[in-house]
């Protein structure tokens, strides 16, 4: 039944940089305008606002934006609607949600006891303990 | 915003003691009405009407203001004039249109795609902000 209500009309070949920007904004306003019922069906209200999703999206858009191939864009855009559309009818699960999109760059295991533990460490030590590049 | 408010009370106010006065004769009452209605009630209104489609109101810029300040998360001693552009403010073309939806979502209207493309500062948007809210009430 519920095979994506947003099939994709639009034929997915852009010709410049420009009608591939277009295209990204438009997937962006129709990702921001599913937020409320996203956070309707997965219950979210407790564990983030439509502002925080938001700029969670934007960033992941963020993060591809210097590609400069109109039909690598293009790519992305189709991955990113099928996201949606997985998301939107309710494909996923609450803990998938949370996982990707609410939480930030420490991910699901988050060790908030380092300042207790450890009380001495330096900030050489933090960062050393978080990654290898800083 | 607060001007209509007003002037939807003095409206109402002016209506209800004419028809509290008669209600024997149905044509007397008309008559009243109307001429509560030609003195008082559609002067005022269009005036006020007229005042605040023109310029937005300043709880309206006030807002418009706040969300662009968190979302290009903006250090607070930078000045924010009504007439400061998005991109002078360090915003690309998403973060434009981000601060579109944020718009949208605290004020509840929603923009056409065309008329995104011409906002670039801070009076442009809470102008369209109020055309729209005042669509979105008389509808």
């Amino acid at each position: 039944m519920a095979f994506t209500l947003r099939s994709v009309k639009v034929p997915p070949n852009s010709v410049t940089l420009e009608e591939a920007r277009s295209r990204t904004f438009d997937f962006f306003r129709k990702a921001c305008r599913s937020l409320p019922s996203v956070m309707e069906i997965y219950n979210l209200h407790d564990v983030a606002t439509i502002s925080h999703l938001r700029s969670s999206i934007s960033s992941q858009i963020r993060k591809n934006a210097h590609i400069t191939n109109p039909k690598v864009i293009d790519m992305l855009l189709f991955k990113g609607l099928e996201e949606l559309n997985n998301i939107a009818e309710h494909a996923k699960q609450r803990h998938h949600i949370i996982g990707q999109y609410v939480l930030g760059s420490e991910g699901l295991v988050q060790d908030h006891d380092q300042d207790r533990k450890d009380p001495g460490a330096s900030k050489f030590l933090k960062n050393f303990y978080t990654s290898n590049y800083f | 915003m607060a001007s209509l408010n007003a002037t939807s009370i003095t409206f109402e106010s002016s209506l209800k003691p004419s028809i509290g006065s008669t209600q024997v004769t149905g044509r007397s009452s008309r008559s009243l009405i109307s001429f509560g209605l030609s003195s008082n009630g559609f002067p005022t209104l269009r005036s006020s009407r007229f005042r605040v489609s023109c310029s937005a109101t300043p709880q309206t810029v006030e807002k418009v203001c706040e969300i662009v300040r968190k979302q290009l998360a903006l250090p607070a001693e930078t000045e924010l004039t009504p007439e400061s552009k998005f991109t002078a403010l360090g915003a690309d073309s998403l973060d434009t249109v981000e601060i579109v939806m944020g718009l949208e979502e605290e004020f509840g209207i929603s923009v056409e795609e065309e008329s995104s493309v011409t906002i670039t500062t801070v009076q442009e948007a809470a102008d369209m902000i109020e055309k729209l809210v005042q669509q979105k009430d008389k509808a």
